[in-house]
C-alpha cells in the first residue's frame, strides 16, 4: 500500500510553499526532489558529512534527517536565498573556500547560522561550528579564514579585485 | 539515497495525548524526537515503525527549570541547551560537558536529552546497511542468531554509546517516564539495564518526559570522552565523575564508565573507598582498578586494546580534573 | 599577456557551485526519468548459478532489469588488461560487485526489487588477504587463473648488490600501508538518455570522458559515433572517478531498453565498494650509503594488493618504482613490484598513484640514514639531489626542478635549524621531499594523436569561448583555462566562456590524471589563444597601418608602442579581425615531445614532460599518554614552475597536505578476512572534521619549466607525497619512535612507545 501523501506548507527561502509528500520522504528529498532546489547536496543522506545543512527556523540542522512532515510551518533557508553580493559568499570566493564546491552550500548554511548568533566569531569558535560539516578539498583553513573575515566585515585580502558588477545595464548603440 | 521505510507519522500536542497514542498504535510504533539516531537507523533498516509518533510539539519537555532541590531537563531539550544552560553548567556539569560533545553541531541542536538517553544502543556489527548485515548474516540484536562480537555469546552486547547516559548515573540523576499507569520515577542508574538488544528499562507505551539532577552544595562533576576526531564521533570511552564534597573535603565519589557494553559501568572501586581513601583521593589506585574492572569489547570501531589502555587515562584524567575543581 | 596571470584573486567559480546554480549530476532530472539500482554480491567470491528477477520484475513500478548476460563484453581502463564486466558475468569477485540492476519508478522502488532478485551463488574459494594471494595461487584469480599475480614489475640500473656491498652503512626497512579511499563529498552518479535517432547521452561524474566514451561503444557495441559523453562539474574526484564504472554501463543498457532516462545514484556504502583507493602495500627497503651521505643504493621490493580487478594496476606497479628517481637518487636503483588480484573492492589511482607509498618507505629510511650518518635530513637530500636539466638513473628526463629551493623554504619558515631536536620529549620536527609527474607521455592507449586540445570560438561581442576535453573536478582547470585566454587577449574575465568535457562540443582530452590538466590543456589553449591573438593584431595593425610587431595587448584594448593614445578596444579588434579573416576561431593541441624516458621496457611510464617538486616539514605534538598524535603545523613548499592561478595553487597544496596527513594519522581502508567492508560510511572511514587538521603552512616555488604553459606545472598531486613520511620522521623526533605501519594510529604509537620503553 502506497503510503498516504499528505501536503506541507512552509516558507522557503520567503516563499510559502504547499507541497504534497510521503511521510516517509525527508526534508533533503522534499527540497531536492520536490522544489528543485538542488543546491543543498546529499553526501551520505544519513547524518554523517553536513552536505545537506539548512537553516530550520534559523538553525542548521541535517535535511537528510529532517522527516518533511515536521516541517509544517517552520521556515526553510536554503543556499539559494543567498547572493554573490552576500558577504560571506563574497568572502567564501576570496579566499577560495572552496574547490569543488559540494560541501559548500552546508558550509554555508552553517556559517549563516553561526554569524547570525556570533557576529564576530573567534576561530576557534568557527572551527567548532563547521566541526559537523566535512570538507575534502580545502583542509578547512580558507574557509575558517573566510567565515572569520565576513565576520569582521572584511571581503577578504587586500589585493582583492572588485566583486564584478551585477548583470550591467546596456544601452544598444546607435546605428 | 538511503531510503526510508514507509510508516504513518501522528504529532500529537501534548504528553497525555502522545501517551495514548502509544497505547492506541502498541509495539508498532516508535518515537521520534531530533531523529539523528532513529532516522540514521531507519535507513539502514533497523527499524521498520508502522507509525512514527513525532514529539517535535511537545514545547512543554523542552528547557531545563531548577525546581527546589532539583534541576530538572524536559526530554526534548536539545543537546545544544542542555550543553549552553547556565543552571546545568552550574549543577550538572558532567552532564552539560558530555552533552556539549555529542556528535557534531547539527546533531546537538536536533538531538533532544531524551533521544539521547534513549539512544539505540551501537555496534559495529548491527549499524551497517540491511545490505551489509545480510552478507554477514545478521546477528543476535537484529534479524540472527548470532554474536559477532562475544563467540556463543548469548546475550547482545552492544555499546551504550550515549554521552549523556554515564553523566546521568555518575549525577545520581532520576529519569522521569509517563506511560499508561502514569509517572514512574527511575534512578538512572537503573534506568540503563545490561542487554544490547534493549538497554533500558523504558516499558512498551512509556515517554520520557524528563530528567531530574539534584543540585548539591559541593558538588563538581566531569566527563571525559574518547574518540579519534574533535567532533561527530561517537565515545570510544567514556568517563563520568562525581565528586561531593563538605567542609572542604570529599564524602562521596562515583565514576561511571561506558561504551564499554550495554550498561555504563559504575566504578566499583569508587563506591567502596572509606572516608580516609576520600580524603587523599588515590587516582593512579582508582585508575589502576578501573582497568582491572573494564574490559572494552570488540563491539565498536576501533582498535580495542587502545581502548582498554585509555580506561586508565580516562578515569585519571576525569578525576584529576574534578579534584583540581573541587 | 595582460595582468590576469599569476595574481592571488578569487576563487571565481565558486559562487555559481556554492550557490546552486552549477548542475552537478544528481542535480540533473531529467522528463520521465528512471532510477537505477544494482543488486550486489554478498560473497567475496562466488560463481553465479542463478539469477531469478521475476518477482522484481512484476513489482509496481519496476521497468526493466539486467544481469551480468545482457552486458557481456568486458571493459578496463587499460587497453591490456580489460577484466571487468559492467555487472558480474559468471563469477563475482568481491563483497559488492555487481551482479543485477533495476530501472524502477523511484530510487525506492528500484531497492526494494533489487531485494526481491533471487540469486543462487556457489561460493568459492578466496583470498581476501594479500597472504592468501601470495600462497594461495591455485584460487586463480590471475588472467590465465593459474595463480593471482596481476602484474610483477622488475627493473635495476646499476649494480646496486655491488654499490651495497661497497656501501659504509646499509639499513634496511619493512613498511605497511593497508589503504585508503578518496571520499569526494559527491559521490559517483550517472544519467543515461536515448533520444529518438538513437543518440545515447550519458551524464557521468568521470574524470575521463574520452576514455568513458571509448568503453561505453565498446560493452554497448555501438558506434562511438552514437554516443555522446557529458561530464557535469565535479563535486571533488582525487582520482576516485578515473575509470569506467559498471553504473554507467547498466544506466546506458537501462535507457536503452526502457527508452527512459535512466539515473544511478551511488550511496554512500556503494562509493566503498566501487573503491579504486590507494593500494595497499608492503614494502621492503635497502638503502645504502657512504660516510659522505652519498647514496650508493636503493633496493625496493613491494607487494601490492590490487583488490579484484586490474583497474589501473598495470601503471600502479610500475609507478610503485618508477617516480622514486626523483628528487633524491643513489647511484643505483631496483625495484622488483608485484601486484595480487585479492577479493576485496578494487583498488586504483589515488592522489599521487602509486608513488605515495613507497615515497613513504624511502623518505623514512633517508631520515634514518641522516641519522646514522649524523647528517641534518635535510641536508642529505641537499648531496643526493638531482640537478636540473639532467636525467634520472631510470632514465627520466629532466628539465626544471625547483627541490632546493623547496627544502630551503621549508627549512627557513619551520625554524628547522633552530627548533629541530630541541622542542623537549613528546614535540618534534620532521621533513622529507619528493618530485611527481606533470602528466604522462603514455596515453593509456597507444596512438599518435594530440593528449590535449582546445578550441576557441570568438563571438562579435567580444566573448571568447573555450571548448575543452579537460575535466574540472574542483581543481579549477576552467578558470585556469578562461584566464590563459583573458590574459592572451586583454579581454575580462567574465568574456570568457569554458564550455568542457562533452564529448559531442569539445575536443578530445585524455582526462584529469597524472596531474596532466595544467601542462597539457594549458599548453593546448595558449597555443589556441595565440593564433587569434595573432589575428587580431594583424587587424588592427593594418587598420592602424603599423606593423605587426607594433601592437600589443594590454587589459581591454589593443595599443601600439609610442602611440598609447590609439588603443583599439578588443571586442572592436575582434571585429576588424572577423571582417578581415573571416569566421574567428581557433584550435591548439598539445602533445608530449616523442622521446621522453628510459630505453627498456616500460621505461615510458613515469616518463613526464615535467616534474613538480615538493617538500614538507611537519611538526607534531605526541600525547605519551594516549598515543595520541597531533600534528600541529605542515610548512609546504612545491615548485609548480609558474603559479598562473595561486589561489588555486595554494588550495591544491593545502588540499594535499590535508588528505596526506589524514592519511598519516586517521584514515585506513580496511576488510574484515572474510571479506566484509570493515565500515562502508563515513562514521567508521573517519575523514578529518575542521578540529582535526594542522595549520598548513603552503609555499609556492616557482621554477618557470621551459615546457609548461608560461612556465607551469603541476601542483595538485605531487605535494601529498611527502607530507606523509614528513609526519613520520617528526614523531620520530619527537618521541624517538619509528613507525612502519600506517596510519599513526594512537593505539600503534603506545606501542611502540612501550616498546621503545622496553628496549
Ligand atoms: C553522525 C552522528 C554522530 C553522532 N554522534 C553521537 C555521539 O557522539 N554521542 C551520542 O551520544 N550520540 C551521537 N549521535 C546520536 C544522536 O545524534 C544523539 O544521541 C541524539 O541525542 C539523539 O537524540 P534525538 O532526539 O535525535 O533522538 P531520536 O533519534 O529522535 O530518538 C532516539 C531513540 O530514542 C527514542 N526516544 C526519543 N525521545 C524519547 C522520549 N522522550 N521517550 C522515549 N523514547 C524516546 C526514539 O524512539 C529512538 O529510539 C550521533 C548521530 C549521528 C548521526
Ligand atoms: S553485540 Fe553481538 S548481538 Fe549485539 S549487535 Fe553486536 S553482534 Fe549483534
Ligand atoms: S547528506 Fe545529510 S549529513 Fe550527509
Ligand atoms: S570544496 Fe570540495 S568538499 Fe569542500
Amino acid at each position: 500500500m502506497p503510503e498516504a501523501l499528505v501536503t506541507l506548507s512552509l516558507r522557503v527561502n520567503g516563499d510559502d510553499v504547499r507541497v504534497a509528500v510521503r511521510p516517509s520522504q525527508t526534508l533533503l528529498e522534499v527540497l531536492r526532489v520536490g522544489l528543485e532546489l538542488t543546491g543543498t547536496k546529499q553526501g551520505c543522506d544519513k547524518g554523517d558529512c553536513g552536505a545537506c545543512t539548512v537553516l530550520l527556523d534559523g538553525e542548521p540542522v541535517l535535511a537528510c534527517l529532517t522527516l518533511a512532515v515536521t516541517c509544517e510551518g517552520r521556515v526553510v533557508q536554503t543556499v539559494e536565498s543567498l547572493t554573490r553580493e552576500d558577504p560571506l559568499v563574497d568572502a567564501f570566493d576570496c579566499h577560495g573556500a572552496g574547490q569543488c564546491g559540494f560541501c559548500t552550500p552546508g558550509m554555508l548554511m552553517t556559517a549563516k547560522g553561526l554569524l547570525a548568533k556570533h557576529g564576530r566569531p573567534s576561530r576557534e569558535t568557527i572551527k567548532q561550528a563547521i566541526s559537523g560539516n566535512l570538507c575534502r578539498c580545502t583542509g578547512y583553513g580558507p574557509i575558517v579564514e573566510a567565515i572569520a573575515a565576513a565576520g569582521e566585515g572584511r571581503r577578504g585580502k587586500k589585493d582583492e579585485e572588485p566583486l564584478p558588477a551585477p548583470l550591467p545595464s546596456w544601452e544598444a548603440p546607435k546605428p | 539515497m538511503l531510503p526510508l521505510p514507509e510508516f504513518t507519522v501522528h504529532t500529537p500536542a501534548s504528553v497525555d495525548e502522545a501517551v495514548a497514542l502509544l497505547a492506541k498504535l502498541g509495539p508498532g510504533a516508535m518515537l521520534l524526537a531530533g531523529g539523528t539516531d532513529l532516522l540514521p537507523n531507519m535507513k539502514q533498516g533497523l527499524h521498520a515503525p508502522a507509525h512514527v509518533v513525532s514529539l517535535q510539539r511537545l514545547g512543554a519537555l523542552r528547557g531545563v527549570r531548577r525546581e527546589g532541590d532539583a534541576l530538572v531537563i524536559g526530554a526534548m531539550t536539545t543537546l545544544d541547551a542542555v550543553a549552553g544552560s547556565a543552571e546545568a553548567k552550574t549543577h550538572a556539569a558532567a552532564l552539560a560537558e558530555a552533552a556539549a560533545v555529542v556528535g557534531g553541531p547539527q546533531h546537538r541542536r536536533m538531538g533532544t536529552l531524551g533521544g539521547n538517553l534513549c539512544l539505540d544502543t551501537r555496534c559495529r556489527y548491527y549499524n551497517q546497511t540491511a545490505f551489509w548485515r545480510g552478507a554477514l548474516g545478521y546477528c543476535l540484536k537484529k534479524d540472527g542468531d548470532t554474536c559477532h562480537v562475544v563467540e556463543g555469546g548469548r546475550k547482545c552486547v552492544a555499546a551504550a554509546s550515549n554521552d549523556t547516559a554515564a553523566a546521568a548515573i555518575a549525577l545520581e540523576a532520576t529519569v522521569v517516564l509517563t506511560g499508561p499507569a502514569g509517572i514512574r520515577r527511575l534512578p538512572a542508574a537503573d534506568f540503563f539495564v545490561a542487554d544490547g538488544a534493549r538497554n533500558t528499562a523504558r516499558r512498551e507505551g512509556e515517554l520520557l518526559t524528563a530528567l531530574e539532577v539534584p543540585v548539591r552544595a559541593g558538588r563538581v562533576s566531569v566527563y571525559e570522552k574518547l574518540r579519534r576526531r574533535g567532533a561527530i564521533d561517537f565515545p570510544l570511552l567514556s568517563v563520568a565523575v562525581r565528586l561531593d564534597r563538605e567542609d572542604g573535603s570529599a564524602r562521596a565519589l562515583d565514576v561511571v564508565i561506558s561504551a564499554l557494553a550495554a550498561k555504563p559501568r559504575r566504578l566499583a572501586a569508587a563506591q567502596k573507598l572509606g572516608a580516609a581513601d576520600l580524603a587523599t583521593l588515590p587516582i593512579d589506585t582508582l585508575a589502576d582498578a578501573a582497568l582491572r574492572e573494564c574490559n572494552p569489547l570488540p563491539n565498536i570501531e576501533g582498535d580495542v586494546v587502545w581502548r582498554k589502555q585509555m580506561v586508565r587515562v580516562l578515569v585519571k584524567r576525569a578525576l584529576g580534573r574534578a579534584t583540581s575543581l573541587a | 599577456m595582460s595582468g590576469l596571470i599569476g595574481k592571488a584573486g578569487r576563487r571565481g567559480d565558486l559562487v555559481q557551485r556554492a550557490l546552486g546554480s552549477t548542475r552537478f549530476t544528481d542535480d540533473l532530472h531529467l522528463p520521465r526519468m528512471l532510477h537505477g539500482k544494482t543488486l550486489r554480491c554478498p560473497h567475496p567470491h562466488a560463481r553465479i548459478a542463478r539469477v531469478d528477477a521475476s518477482k522484481a520484475l512484476a513489482m509496481p513500478g519496476v521497468a526493466a532489469v539486467i544481469t551480468g548476460k545482457d552486458l557481456p563484453e568486458r571493459f578496463g581502463i587499460i587497453p591490456w588488461t580489460p577484466d571487468e564486466h559492467p555487472l558480474a558475468l559468471e563469477i563475482a569477485r568481491f563483497v559488492g560487485d555487481g551482479v543485477a540492476a533495476v530501472a524502477a519508478a523511484d530510487e525506492r522502488t528500484a531497492a526494494k526489487a533489487c531485494e526481491a532478485i533471487e540469486v543462487v551463488y556457489e561460493v568459492l574459494p578466496s583470498a581476501v588477504e594479500l597472504d592468501t594471494a601470495i600462497t594461495k595461487p591455485e584460487i586463480g584469480l590471475g588472467a590465465k587463473r593459474q595463480d593471482n599475480v596481476s602484474k610483477a614489475v622488475d627493473l635495476a640500473f646499476g649494480d646496486v648488490d655491488a654499490e651495497l656491498a661497497a656501501s659504509e652503512v646499509v639499513l634496511e626497512g619493512d613498511f605497511h600501508f593497508e589503504g585508503t579511499a578518496h571520499v569526494p563529498i559527491e559521490p559517483h552518479c550517472a544519467i543515461a538518455q536515448v533520444d529518438a535517432a538513437g543518440l545515447l547521452t550519458v551524464w557521468s561524474t568521470t574524470q575521463v570522458p574520452h576514455y568513458l566514451h571509448r568503453e561505453l561503444s565498446r560493452v554497448l557495441r555501438l558506434s562511438p559515433a552514437r554516443i555522446r559523453v557529458i561530464q557535469p562539474p565535479l563535486g571533488g574526484a582525487f582520482g576516485g572517478k578515473s575509470e569506467p564504472f559498471g553504473h554507467e554501463f547498466t544506466a546506458a543498457k537501462l535507457a536503452m531498453i526502457t527508452g527512459r532516462p535512466v539515473k544511478f545514484l551511488m550511496t554512500r556504502e556503494e562509493e566503498f565498494y566501487l573503491h579504486r583507493g590507494r593500494h595497499p602495500m608492503r614494502l621492503s627497503f635497502k638503502v645504502g650509503a657512504r660516510a659522505d651521505g652519498t647514496l650508493t643504493g636503493i633496493d625496493a621490493r613491494t607487494q601490492i594488493d590490487g583488490g579484484a580487478y586490474s583497474s589501473f594496476g598495470l601503471v600502479t606497479t610500475y609507478y610503485s618504482g618508477q617516480l622514486l628517481t626523483l628528487p633524491t637518487t643513489a647511484k643505483s636503483y631496483r625495484f622488483s613490484s608485484t601486484r595480487y588480484f585479492t577479493n576485496k573492492p578494487p583498488c586504483g589511482p589515488k592522489r599521487g598513484h602509486g608513488s605515495v607509498q613507497p615515497r613513504f618507505a624511502f623518505e623514512v629510511m633517508l631520515d634514518r640514514l641522516a641519522e646514522r650518518l649524523k647528517l641534518d635530513p635535510i641536508e642529505l637530500r641537499r648531496r643526493n639531489a638531482v640537478a636540473a636539466d639532467s636525467k634520472t638513473i631510470n632514465g627520466m628526463r629532466v628539465t626544471s626542478n625547483g627541490n632546493l629551493e623547496c627544502l630551503a623554504k621549508v627549512e627557513a619558515a619551520s625554524g628547522w635549524k633552530e627548533r629541530r631536536g630541541k622542542l623537549g620529549f613528546g614535540r618534534g620536527l620532521g621533513v622529507a621531499s619528493s618530485a611527481y609527474i606533470s602528466g604522462t607521455n603514455y596515453p593509456i592507449y597507444p596512438n599518435e594523436m594530440a593528449q590535449s586540445a582546445v578550441q576557441l570560438k570568438v563571438d562579435r561581442s567580444g566573448v571568447v569561448t573555450v571548448f575543452n576535453g579537460a575535466s574540472e573536478l574542483g581543481q579549477g582547470t576552467d578558470m585556469l583555462l578562461a584566464t590563459i585566454v583573458a590574459d592572451e587577449l586583454g579581454l575580462p574575465l567574465d568574456c570568457v566562456r569554458v564550455v568542457s568535457a562533452d564529448t559531442d562540443l569539445c575536443p578530445v582530452d585524455l582526462g584529469a590524471y597524472s596531474s596532466r590538466g595544467t601542462f597539457m590543456n594549458g599548453n593546448a589553449c595558449l597555443a589556441a589563444a595565440r593564433q587569434v591573438k595573432a589575428k587580431l593584431i594583424a587587424a588592427v595593425a593594418a587598420k592602424l597601418e603599423v606593423p605587426e610587431d607594433a601592437v600589443f595587448v594590454t587589459r581591454g584594448a589593443l595599443c601600439v608602442k609610442g602611440r598609447e593614445g590609439d588603443a583599439v578596444p578588443v571586442d572592436e579588434a575582434i571585429k576588424l579581425a572577423e571582417a578581415r579573416f573571416g569566421a574567428l576561431g581557433a584550435v591548439g593541441s598539445y602533445k608530449t615531445p616523442p622521446k621522453l624516458g628510459g630505453e627498456y621496457r616500460g621505461g615510458t611510464i613515469g616518463a613526464s614532460p615535467a616534474y613538480s617538486f615538493s617538500a614538507h616539514v611537519a611538526e607534531v605534538q605526541v600525547d605519551v599518554e594516549t598515543g595520541v598524535v597531533d600534528v600541529v603545523n605542515v610548512w609546504c613548499a612545491h615548485d609548480c614552475g609558474k603559479a598562473l592561478l595561486p589561489t588555486q595553487v595554494i588550495g591544491q597544496l593545502d588540499g594535499s597536505v590535508y588528505m596526506g596527513v589524514a592519511e598519516a594519522i586517521f584514515e585506513e581502508h580496511l576488510i574484515s578476512p572474510s571479506g566484509l567492508h570493515r565500515g562502508p560510511n563515513l562514521l567508521d572511514y573517519r575523514i578529518p572534521t575542521s578540529l582535526d587538521v594542522p595549520a598548513i603552512h603552503s609555499m609556492i616555488v616557482e621554477s618557470m619549466d621551459p615546457e609548461g604553459p608560461l612556465g607551469a606545472k603541476e601542483a595538485g598531486e605531487g605535494p601529498l607525497h611527502s607530507s606523509i613520511p614528513a609526519v613520520a620522521n617528526a614523531i620520530y623526533d619527537a618521541v624517538g619512535i619509528r613507525l612502519s605501519r600506517l596510519p599513526f594510529s594512537p593505539g600503534r604509537v603506545l606501542e611502540a612507545l612501550q616498546q621503545r620503553g622496553r628496549g
